[in-house]
This record gives structure tokens, sequence and C-alpha cells, in this order.
């Protein structure tokens, strides 16, 4: 009997297992004293000696099901659980050879139960493989353990069978006189035994079905395979091998495993991988020595990355600055036509922009590489970017220079937004590359456009109409000083990227391929790096766009400003804090998901317990499973990581733990969840409450079982299992 | 990653733990003790994919080596059953041995790939054999643009 994880001591626990160790040993003990020696002479002397053995080994597997470990799992640590209770979904689906089971979080114990686990309310933990919890060896009869008990009952059965016989072979050799103590004694040890032996062997060619079917007494009981397929069944050899041959289990618990501490010191090393991105850019075309970083694959760091171009560098960009620069950008993109002369700042180049807007959005390369030649021309003497001093970049002097940079600033972005464009061209025809990355550049822009909002839809740029030609893409604003005369600078065609900018806030940003327009409101002029501000225009054009997917995610589902709809089911949104609507509350609210294996009985069964009552869980149900895909919908915010975010997606999660686990969740319309699983998610508990209620709906019991002490026995059974 | 700001004088480094990262079981064959060979995300930056997909093998394949089902282990019940289980007294079993060699595998992938990375893997079996438990340490009070970095790359276990 080993020690409860709860430190009680409780007496009346001990009764069952004493009266079956008292009754076994002192049965037997008397029958070996008393009629064996009789039988050793009537018989031979094998007889007693073979009982003997039998009852050595009855003796044996007793005290492994009674001392041995079943495979009790340990709690889980609280770093491995990092959601909240409140958070985790109630279940979790995981295939097994292509069946779906389900696997039900254990809040005493802090992690998803393994598929055939459960949890012992007697003992208060989890064991492997959970066959039933014997009362009459107060143990969880489990992983470890399940062949000892197996093998007592059968060898039990032999051992009552052989001392019932010898038993009747002297009593009907000595009727005459049945009062001698030899005689007595061997009558009551013949009756105890005949007492016990029908319940036992009864018992025991259950377990006999059991084994042959890959069954646990635990899955059995609640119905799980009634109609369904068992997952863990490897044929009745493959289940008779595996109980009887399979090797020992190790312990979990109690062992104190020596360990060897290892020193981890900084610097730690890193992965290789990181310093090949660079190579892909060289590979586009863009000269650059780039350091590896992880800000070179659109992550917000809009300082730590820097092209080693020839040009002088700005200096890095103000985040904050950027960001409102770009807040402005996209409120100009939305402004017509007719307000853009008057909200040009003086000195802008304006006629420079005519030519662009002549330009279609499919305007050819060499459309677009005249026109911008033609802009070079007539924008080239005006210096109109006195707002960065440090830009001394002489537009006039290399401006098809800083074109070309500009297309090959673009052309890293993209290198690294589409890592499997081909490399393009060498730097030697630069103009004709750059107008061609930059239209390369414009041609990826739709589909980067069409995924933004409407103020940079694609259709707004193919409409040069009142607001067709005002709208454009945010601007990157490192072009800027390179096109001083239209003040915004060339946006080509992008939006997003992951070079940080430094942005004049005034900047517009006319598109490449006409939509020309600069921005009409007046922005007051900041230096502008071209390479490193756009990663931080885009960084936070991404910002943005994360919290408009948020915000609408949060408007589709929950019309509160804070709460979600109680049917989001598995479209809600991970990173919001999924607070329970009113009038859901359950104590941990977790929901139910559809029944795994044996589904259709699975709902039949818990019908037939009347689920009903487990109003708590259900009410939870739904709330919880909107909650519940916090991991499946981890695309939808990935952008939005917060660390919470991260570890889910990781792991499993646990609960998380793989994604792949939660993808039946998300099978499931959110509506269809609620209203179906709401009164039918099965849950063993309340199965095993209902049958300790009514002992006579019990679907397995035998008839031979009709006795109160076999009845008794199942009821008790299952009247401890799982805490509600 | 960001080697080449160190300046080894000014730095003064200790490792913190960031986070930890939890492989779970694959059960998709049964209840046998597989582990997911997925790589984790959180990993990205700190090993090389190949590196931890040989370990979470090695791994699955000393765990299905002590649970096989066969000669030896039928054996070996026999032999504990005919000694009245005595013998687990003195002996010690088959998937025990396993779990020693499995125990001194971890522990070699720890000193000489794990650490270095600033990474270390707890052995299952402490954790119930439901996961492998991947801690992953921060560099933590170094000075300069290594920092930085460090920061940079934490970004990802957060």
């Amino acid at each position: 009997m080993p020690a409860c994880a709860g430190e009680r001591f409780k007496p009346s626990a001990y009764i069952p297992v004493a009266t079956a160790a008292c009754l076994l040993v002192g049965s037997s003990t008397l029958f070996f004293v008393f009629t064996g020696p009789w039988l050793a002479e009537r018989i031979c002397l094998a007889v007693p000696v073979c009982a003997g053995v039998v009852f050595f080994f009855v003796l044996a597997n007793f005290t492994m099901a009674t001392f041995m470990d079943p495979g009790v799992l340990p709690r889980a640590g609280e770093d491995e659980d990092k959601d909240d209770d409140l958070r985790a979904p109630l279940y979790k689906n995981v295939e097994v050879r292509g069946i779906q089971v389900r696997m039900k979080w254990c809040t005493s114990c802090h992690f998803y139960r393994p598929p055939r686990c459960s949890h012992c309310s007697v003992c208060d933990h989890c064991v492997e493989d959970f066959d039933h919890h014997c009362p009459w060896v107060n143990n969880c009869i489990g992983k470890r353990n399940y062949r000892y008990f197996f093998l007592f009952l059968l060898t039990l059965s032999v051992h009552m069978l052989a001392i019932f016989s010898g038993g009747l072979l002297y009593v009907t050799e000595h009727l005459e006189d049945l009062w001698a103590l030899e005689a007595t004694v061997t009558v009551v040890v013949m009756s105890i035994s005949g007492l016990f032996f029908l319940p036992v062997l009864g018992l025991a060619c259950f377990h006999l079905v059991l084994v042959a079917r890959g069954r646990t007494t635990n899955e059995q009981v609640t119905g799980k395979f009634q109609e369904g397929v068992n997952p863990f069944t490897k044929g009745c050899y493959g289940n008779v091998k595996s109980v009887m041959c399979s090797p020992l289990s190790p312990r979990y618990i109690g062992k104190q495993r020596k360990k060897t501490p290892i020193k981890i010191q900084p610097p730690f090393k890193r992965p290789e991988s990181d310093r090949e991105t660079p190579v892909k850019i060289r590979d586009n075309g863009v000269q650059t020595n780039i350091i590896p970083n992880k800000a070179v694959e659109g992550v917000n760091e809009p300082d730590s990355q820097r092209l080693s171009t020839p040009p002088p560098l700005p200096p890095k960009p103000d985040p904050v600055l950027l960001r409102n620069h770009l807040a402005a950008l996209e409120e100009s993109l939305l402004y017509s036509r007719s307000s853009f002369p008057s909200a040009q700042p003086a000195g802008t180049l304006r006629p420079s922009l005519d030519p662009l807007s002549k330009l279609g959005p499919l305007s050819s390369r060499e459309e677009v590489r005249q026109t911008m030649e033609t802009i070079m021309q007539t924008g080239a003497r005006t210096q109109d970017f006195s707002s960065d001093p440090n830009l001394g970049f002489p537009s006039s002097t290399m401006p098809l220079n800083s074109l070309t940079l500009n297309s090959r600033s673009l052309s890293l972005r993209h290198a690294h937004r589409y890592r499997d464009r081909p490399p393009l061209s060498s730097q030697t025809s630069e103009a004709l590359t750059s107008t061609g990355l930059a239209s390369q550049s414009l041609r990826l822009s739709p589909s980067v456009l069409t995924s933004r909002g409407s103020s940079l839809s694609y259709d707004s740029l193919l409409g040069p109409g009142e607001n067709g030609s005002q709208r454009g893409l945010p601007l990157l604003g490192y072009q800027a000083p390179y096109f001083p005369l239209d003040s915004g600078g060339l946006v080509l065609g992008l939006s997003r990227g992951p070079e940080p900018q430094r942005h004049s806030p005034h900047t517009r940003s006319p598109v490449f391929m006409g939509m020309t327009r600069q921005s009409p409101q007046p922005r007051e002029p900041s230096p502008v790096r071209y390479d490193n501000l756009s990663k931080a225009i885009m960084a936070s054009i991404q910002e943005r766009r994360e919290l408009d997917e948020r915000d609408k995610l949060t408007q589709r589902h929950s019309p509160a400003a804070l709460g979600y709809a109680p049917d989001a089911g598995v479209y809600d949104t991970p990173s919001r804090r999924s607070l329970p609507p009113e009038g859901f509350r359950g104590p941990p609210s977790r929901g139910p998901t559809p029944p795994a294996y044996g589904s259709r009985e699975f709902l039949m069964s818990s019908a037939a317990y009347g689920y009903g009552s487990r109003v708590g869980l259900s009410c939870s149900s739904t709330s919880s499973l909107s909650r519940a895909p916090r991991i499946a919908c981890s695309s939808t915010s990935s952008l939005s990581r917060t660390p919470r975010n991260n570890s889910c997606s990781s792991t499993s999660s646990l609960s998380r733990a793989p994604r792949t686990s939660s993808s039946p969740l998300q099978s499931h319309p959110p509506g269809g969840i609620t209203t179906q699983d709401r009164s039918l998610s099965p849950s063993y508990h309340s199965i095993e409450c209902h049958l300790q209620e009514s002992p006579s709906a019990m679907p397995y019991s035998p008839t031979s079982y009709a006795t109160p002490r076999g009845l008794s026995f199942i009821s008790d059974t299952e009247t401890r299992d799982e805490p509600p | 990653m960001a080697t080449e700001f160190h300046n080894l004088q000014e730095l003064r480094h200790s490792a913190s733990l960031a986070n930890k990262v939890f492989i779970q079981r694959d059960y998709t064959e049964g209840t046998i003790c597989r582990f997911q060979t997925k790589f984790p995300s959180e990993l990205e930056s700190r090993i090389e994919r190949s590196l931890f997909e040989d370990t979470v093998k090695t791994l699955n394949n000393y765990y299905a080596e002590a649970e096989k089902i066969g000669g030896q282990s039928y054996l070996e019940g026999c032999l504990a059953c005919t000694t009245a289980y005595l013998i687990f007294l003195c002996m010690e079993t088959r998937y025990e041995k396993v779990l020693k060699k499995i125990s001194r595998y971890i522990q070699e992938q720890n000193e000489k790939i794990y650490a270095p990375r600033g990474l270390l893997i707890t052995d299952p079996i402490d954790r119930g054999m439901r996961v492998i438990e991947i801690s992953i340490y921060e560099d933590r009070g170094s000075s300069g643009s290594s920092s930085g970095s460090s920061s940079t790359t934490s970004s990802s276990g957060r």
C-alpha cells in the first residue's frame, strides 16, 4: 500500500486489504496444516506441494500488486504550466494510430493526462494506464503492476479451486466425524473459499477478456470503445504478450537520481544558419556587408542593421518619430488629390511627379525608367530636404545612383520578404537593374498591398481616380533624400520592408507606379536614412497592422469592449486575455471538446448517465472552448507575439504543445461545439458519479456478479475515481 | 552571432534561465515512449535543427530499446516471478539499465552540445516521461553591444 499523496491516515481504507490478507493467509495456512497432511498421505505428496507453490505465487503477486508503484506520474512543475488554468482548454486531442484520442487536463497534477492515464481520487495522483483502484490491495492498478494484479487473480482462482477441491475430498472421506478438529477447520476453509471463489473467478475472467481486447477496466466501464475502435489494441496475441512479457517500467517518483551539475557559461554558441542570410541578400545583386540579424527578417529591430554601402549613412532613426511619421503618412494616403497642392511644403517638386502620374500600375520597366530619369532631371537642382542636415547627399550629383541605391535597398527588403525569388542580375547594368528591381518590387507590391487595409489596397493603386492617385504606399522614406523634388521621395511599391528608415513626416509616398501624388499634409522634415529607416517604418507599419488585425478580431468576436463571444470558438484571439463572459462562469473554466474515440457511444453513454448534471462544466464549456484554440489561432496573431504565445506555440505545449493537437478543435465550427458538447461532453468523473448512484446500470457487470460483494467491489472502484 | 562585438576584457557573464521549452510525447504509435521531433521555434536561433533532431531521435531509439517486448523481457519476468520478485531487490532490470544509458547520453549531450549553447536538457524521467524539458539560458550581465545581441536573441525565448 503506497503512501497516498494526501498525508491523512485513513484506517478505513485498510480494512478491505487487511481482511483480504487475513483471509488469504489464514485460510491457506489452516488448509496446509490440517488438510494437507491427509492429502499427502491419501493421494500424493505432490498435491499439497503444488498447492503450496501456487500459494507462494499468490502471495508474491498479491504483495507486488499491493506495494508496487502503479505508474504514478509526478505532478508537473509550475514552469511547465505557463498558462493559467483558466486559459488552457480542458481537453486536447491527439492522434493515436489515426484515431483521435482526448487528453484531459488534470487540475491536480497540472498536465494533460497522457492517453489511458487517469487520476485516482483515492490516492490523489495520476496513474499511467490506469485500470482501477482496488480496495482489496488498497492500491491503484496501473501500468506497472497490472500484470501482477492479473496474475494474482489467476493464481488466486487456482488456489481457491485447489483448496476447495482438497477440502471437499477430505470432507467426503470424513463425513462420519465432521466435528473433529481437522474436519471442522476444513469445512470452515472450504466455505470461505467457496464463498469467494465465484466472484474472484468472475473477476479473473473479466480481466482475461480485458487483456485479450487490450482495454483497461476504466475504458470498459466508461464504455469508451463500445462502438468505436480501440487504438491501443495490438491484436489478441499482441495484447497478451504486452501484458505478460513487457519489461517492468521504471518508477517516476521517489527516486533521487544523482545528477552531475553542468556548468553553463556564456558566451553561447549560435547556430551557423544565422550567417547565411546575408548571402541571400547578396545574391539579389545588393552589394552589402550585411551583419546577420533577426531584424533582417522583418522583426522590429529598427536600429540593429545597416547596409554598408558606399554613401554615408545618416544617423539612426528615432522609432517614435518614425511611427508618428508613418501614422501621418497613412492618413495622408487617404487624402484626395485636390488637397495635395495646398499641403505641399515650399519647394517640393510637384511637377516632377506628373511624369509619375502618367505611369499606370502596369507600366513597363522602360516607362518607369524614363519617368524616373525625367524626374531626376527636373528635380535635380532642388534641394528640398533641409530637414536632414546629415543627408548631405547631393541629389543633383547622383540621382541615378540614389535611385539605384533605393532600388537596391528595396530589393534588399524584398529579398528578405521573398527569399525564394531568383537572385537578380548584377549591378553592372545598374540603371536598368534598378528600375527592373523597382518594377519587380512594384510587382511584388500587389500581393503585399492587398493584404493591407484600404488605404494601401491595390485597388486604390489601380484606380487613378480622384483618390487613386493620392493613395499610395506608406512611404519608404529613405528615398526622400534622393528625390528631394518630390518631397515624399518615391515609394517603389512596397508596403513593408525590413529596413528602418528615418522618415520625414511630411514626405508622402508617391508610389512609383503612378501613385505619385504626394500626401497633401505638411509634415515637418526629419532626417532620412535611406536604408535603416525603412526598417523602422516597416516595423511600425507592421505594428499598426497587427493592431488593426487585433482590433478587427476583437470586433468580430466580441461586441463587448473586452470580452469575446462565447461562440468564437477556435477563432478567438489568442493574445486576448480570455475573460469568460458573464453567466458562463464555472469553476476552472474549461470546456469539453468533442468526444474522442468511440464518439457515438460516448455520447450515448454520457446521455444515458444523465450528463446534464455536470452543469458547471457544461456552462463553462463555451467560454473555455473559445479559449481553446489559443494555440490554434497563433497564426493570426503571430505578429503580435506575447511571451505567452511563444511558449504556447512551441510546445505544446503543452496544451498546448503541438498545434496538431488543437487542429481538431479548429475544424469544428464554434457553434457546433457549443451546442453539441455542452450536454454531451463525456467525462469519466461524471459517468462514474452516475455509476455510483446507479450501480444497477453498470453495463458490464456480469450476471455472476450479482452478489453484493461483486457489486460493491465495482461500485467502490468507481467511487474512487477522478475528482470533480 | 554577434561575437565580433565581444570585448573580452569587458565581459562579465552570467547565465540566467530565460525560458523552458517542453518537447511533448508523440502518441501516434500508441503509449510507447516516443518524443516529438518537431523543432520548437524557441530554439531557432539557439541550436541547429539537425543536432536537436539527432538528440531526440537517439532518445527515442533508446526508449524503444528499453520497452522492446522480446525474449529477454519475458525471461526476466519469469525469473522474477519464480523468485517471488525478490530478484528485483538484487538485480537491475533491463529498463533501468537503458535508463542509465539514457541519462549518461543526456549528460554527454548537455556537456558537449547544449551547455555551450546555453541550453540544458532535463532527463524526461524526472518529468514522468511526459516531456523533455529544455531550459534556455540567457547571457546576463555582459556589457556593450553583446548585451544588445543577447537581448535580441533572447526575444525569441520570450
